[in-house]
């Protein structure tokens, strides 16, 4: 068989090795952020990668299905690399763990898979940090994610970054109340999930919507600010539903003074994200310099309904990769990378008092590499330089 | 990427014939910057006072900038924007370099209707735009990308239609096309990046406002 050597040397397309570098980086944000995730009484959960389509596609935001890697089990039936970790979650908590006494703090930090054009920090094959809050409907469980999230911004380090907080409610109860028809209502979420403003317009515009109502909804995506915004918004606020929007926003605002997190925190009723999926408070992280979202999450209490069981639930996912393209843009890298702080050689004879030497620094908490074979000084000086070590242990 | 990024709006513009127009646009609000120009050989040019980098590109690549976020808003035709289908945000419609999409065919063979074209060759800048033209009438084509004067294709026997955009048509007399179907209107748009849009609200939002005063006027 003729085999192109370049051809084998090649990775799927949207797949990346981590080179010992950036594989160090990445270890350690995620010891960070497995450790903070514990501490707030979040317990990890693993699930496969690989997953029913039909499971996958039962928790879906719209449209993802085509995004995702699919294959054949033995039985012909489709299975799927799963491309986000709630919906693994979701079946986990209606099957495995549906008698355990709520509500439910979970937390990953696993890869997940999306058939996608490859972005920043993001290839097909990426990494996702996240937590899931299940059998909490009420403003401090969306406050405790929305803080848990920024606190995981801090603790790896970030320091330049803006949570921008919405309500997806706010607008269906603002729809629902002026009457328009499903067509119409529709047509408007999609130009707005799409940030489409010259669609809204128009659509707007040809609506039969009373001019105040027509303004109102053509300044839904400006609505942004600190606090000031929701009394413009509660001004806006005609009906049940959207009044208990703000309402529910002004309460989460109370509980993220309280965990001291609000300055990371600007409000804004455009950020949407998929209506068919989320149902409440919505937020998402934005660093500068960087064209998507580092993190994104929010409520979303009628997905585990799919799986058979009731339970209203908020949660977030950050994209690692993203993260640690922040850090190294703003500068906080260097605590990330592990400083190689010995480098024991030894001359021709010496080879035992070496081992007992590196198993001492070793046990010590120093980060030791041992030579492989006895080296003169000057190699060993050699080595210890380009290899990138504080100090030498010479034995002789 | 990096820090004097939260101090700079960067403004991405095309080159080509709505460069004049955008530039125009832009120096009302007075937004522009000494040598701003797509003849310039500086890529970026930048007023220091205002904070404003301007970067020209070629027009496909607007969208491109903009939705990773190296620049942080834009100008693009809807036609190239339709044609990117890039996840940027789309603030206002600048009404300037006026077009549509359609598709001709030659003057000559046309055929009584639009379902006698099935299965035939259609040349085209916008092979995405096409199909989900010929798509909703239920029609399957053969599509051939081209980079330019697409109005070639029929004539030499390439293809059977073109689908292109139109300002007055006369390109299409003068090669004895004839436009046989609307796709839709195209006018530039100002677009944005979403994460930027977020971090720089104040300013992309006045920005956008005073665009809109002007471009209303007229």
């Amino acid at each position: 068989m003729c085999r192109d050597k370049n051809f084998l040397l090649e990775v799927p397309y949207g797949m990346r090795d981590f080179l010992p570098r950036d594989a160090a980086i990445k270890r350690n944000v995620e010891t960070v952020l497995a450790e903070l995730f514990a501490k707030w009484g979040y317990n990890e959960v693993i699930t496969p990668a690989v997953e029913y389509l039909d499971t996958l596609a039962a928790g879906s935001k719209n449209n993802m299905e085509k995004h995702m890697f699919k294959f054949f089990d033995k039985n012909n039936r489709t299975l799927a690399l799963r491309n986000e970790m709630t919906t693994s979650i979701a079946r986990l908590v209606s099957s495995r763990m549906r008698l355990d006494n709520l509500p439910l703090k979970l937390s990953y930090i696993c890869k997940v898979y999306r058939y996608e054009q490859a972005q920043t920090g993001r290839q097909c094959e990426f990494y996702q940090a996240g937590v899931e809050l299940m059998g909490n409907s009420d403003p401090s469980g969306d406050a405790e994610v929305i803080a848990l999230a920024i606190k995981s911004m801090l603790q790896t380090g970030l320091r330049k970054f803006q949570v921008c907080i919405g309500q997806v409610q706010f607008i269906n109860g603002l729809m629902q109340k002026w009457n328009l028809t499903d067509n119409e209502q529709k047509n408007i979420r999609i130009a707005l999930e799409k940030h489409d403003l010259v669609k809204l317009a128009e659509i707007v515009e040809t609506s039969n919507l009373s001019s105040t109502a027509q303004e109102n909804l053509k300044q839904l995506p400006l609505l942004h600010g600190g606090e000031e915004i929701l009394t413009k918004a509660s001004a806006m606020a005609n009906n049940d539903e959207s009044i208990k929007a703000i309402n529910d926003l002004r309460t989460v605002y109370t509980f993220l003074k309280s965990y001291g997190v609000t300055d990371y925190v600007v409000f804004d009723l455009g950020v949407i994200r998929d209506f068919g999926y989320y149902t409440g408070t919505v937020f998402e992280i934005y660093v500068p310099g960087m064209g998507s979202p580092l993190c994104g999450g929010g409520r979303y209490d009628n997905l585990l309904e799919n799986f058979g069981k009731h339970l209203p639930a908020t949660g977030f996912a950050l994209g690692l990769e993203r993260l640690m393209l922040a850090l190294a843009d703003q500068g906080k890298i260097d605590n990330l990378i592990n400083s190689k702080e010995n480098y024991v050689a030894y001359a021709d004879g010496h080879i035992a008092e070496a081992i007992e030497k590196a198993l001492w620094l070793r046990a010590a908490g120093e980060i030791t590499e041992l030579a492989d074979k006895a080296q003169s000084f000057t190699e060993a000086e050699y080595y210890c330089q380009t290899k990138g070590y504080l100090n030498l242990v010479y034995l002789q | 990427m990096s820090a004097e990024n939260m101090e700079y709006l960067t403004v991405a513009l095309p080159k080509g014939k709505v460069f004049n127009k955008a530039a125009a646009l832009f120096e009302k609000i007075g937004y522009t910057a000494n040598g701003l120009s797509d003849k310039s050989r500086k890529l970026i040019i930048t007023n220091e006072e205002k904070k404003i980098r301007f970067i020209i590109t070629k027009t496909a690549d607007v969208p491109v900038y903009v939705e990773y976020g190296a620049a942080d808003i834009g100008v693009i035709g809807k036609d190239v924007l339709l044609e990117s289908a890039k996840d940027v945000y789309e603030l206002l419609d600048l009404k300037i370099a006026k077009c549509h999409l359609m598709m001709a065919v030659p003057q000559k063979f046309k055929r009584p209707q639009l379902s006698d074209y099935a299965n035939t060759r259609v040349a085209t800048k916008f092979p995405h735009i096409a199909a989900a033209f010929f798509n909703s009438k239920g029609m399957q084509m053969e599509y051939i990308k081209l980079h330019g004067s697409i109005e070639l294709g029929p004539i030499v026997g390439l293809s059977e239609s073109i689908v292109d955009i139109v300002e007055t048509g006369t390109t299409l007399r003068e090669n004895e096309l004839e436009e046989y179907a609307f796709i839709a209107d195209a006018t530039a748009r100002l677009i944005a990046n979403r994460a930027s849009f977020k971090i720089k609200f104040a300013r992309i939002s006045k920005l956008t406002e005073d665009l809109r005063k002007i471009v209303n006027k007229k």
